[in-house]
């Protein structure tokens, strides 16, 4: 009585075809000598086959080319975005490899002018590096500046 | 599993990609989202939602993941998100409004079959949508994926996020249920 039950919850998984080959053996094995078991499945079959031979519901035209074109806007976003990241990369590497290369050359022409101007090496030196930093440090506030503001246009766009 | 060529060209970002992938998994989608939400209007925009989702997620999609479940996956978290957000019954609770369409191919006559049983297999189906449409969400859920997207239980495991037991529970009970209903609604198996 055990078995009969557990394979009668079993039979709606085996009209849906979900049932493991070990489950599957089981309910044949039992069915052989169950009758009310086959007419119970037997019951639960039109309902598996209707279900499978419901109408697809499709989506119209508009849809899709809507869908399409929204989703390719996207798409062309990112691979913007991708590609301003990939210029500001390279933008800011060349930018500090073009500062770390200028001291050779600035420490030749300051020491060969500065002795005509009378000028304290330290000090242009000092001023240069001045110099430089704020030039990193306003670049580097417009950066982050720029960084909050897209995100806000973005969600008023 | 080899990695579908529309998936990895739209991971170059091809737009040509795109267009493949949304016109093949078109129909199912959307016939998904519509099982789910019931509501054409909100199915339409949910369609839309999971194609920018896709976009956006496509390059941390996990290649050894089938991208059909991935897909139907993303499309479920905004649905149920969704639902949450503007009635959160809905999760629970079945509406009566019907989702129930057919389509041209539905009406085209096959060999063999009088008028009658055209108008005879058309009022089963729509006896069968109007019961299934009356289901919790879950149910409903699990009877579209297993039948009309023919995913295996395994698979409906991986979009439902829950373990291939409780996928088997869920799918026996919205059948029992279903066919309570249908009996309630046709008593003496007159909806057959």
């Amino acid at each position: 009585m055990i078995e009969h039950d557990k394979i009668l919850e079993l039979l709606p998984l085996a009209a849906a075809g979900a049932l493991t080959s070990a489950e599957e053996k089981q309910v044949a094995e039992h069915m052989r000598s169950c009758i009310a078991c086959a007419n119970e499945l037997e019951a639960w079959r039109p309902i598996a086959t209707e279900l499978r031979r419901l109408p697809t519901p499709q989506p119209s035209s508009w849809l899709v080319q809507a869908t399409l074109a929204r989703a390719e806007a996207k798409l062309a976003e990112q691979a913007e975005h991708d590609w301003n990241r990939r210029v500001m990369i390279f933008v800011v590497a060349f930018a500090w490899l073009l500062t770390i290369a200028s001291w050779p050359v600035f420490h030749f022409v300051s020491g060969h002018f500065g002795s005509l101007l009378e000028l304290q090496f330290s000090y242009t030196c000092m001023s240069f590096a001045a110099f430089t930093a704020l030039g990193w440090i306003a670049g580097g506030v417009a950066a982050v500046m720029l960084a909050i503001r897209q995100p806000g246009e973005r969600r008023l766009a | 599993m080899p990695l579908d060529a529309d998936v990895v060209r739209l991971r170059r970002g091809d737009p040509n990609a795109l267009s493949e992938l949304i016109t093949r998994y078109q129909n199912r989608l959307y016939r998904y989202l519509l099982r789910i939400v019931r509501q054409p209007a909100e199915a339409e925009d949910l369609f839309q939602q999971t194609w920018l989702r896709v976009v956006e997620k496509i390059r941390s999609f996990d290649a050894s993941r089938n991208f059909d479940a991935w897909l139907f996956t993303l499309a479920r978290n905004l649905a149920i998100d969704h639902l949450r957000r503007i009635r959160p019954q809905s999760l629970d609770e079945p509406l009566a409004n019907s989702w129930h369409s057919e389509t041209v191919a539905d009406r085209i006559p096959s060999k063999g079959a009088t008028p009658f049983d055209h108008a005879l297999a058309a009022e089963r189906r729509t006896e069968i949508s109007e019961a299934m449409a009356g289901l919790p969400m879950i149910y409903r859920e699990a009877l579209t994926l297993r039948f009309e997207e023919e995913m295996k239980i395994e698979q409906i495991a991986q979009v439902t996020a829950v373990p291939v037991s409780t996928v088997k529970a869920r799918l026996r009970r919205s059948l029992e249920q279903l066919r309570y209903a249908l009996e309630e609604r046709y008593p003496g198996g007159t909806w057959q």
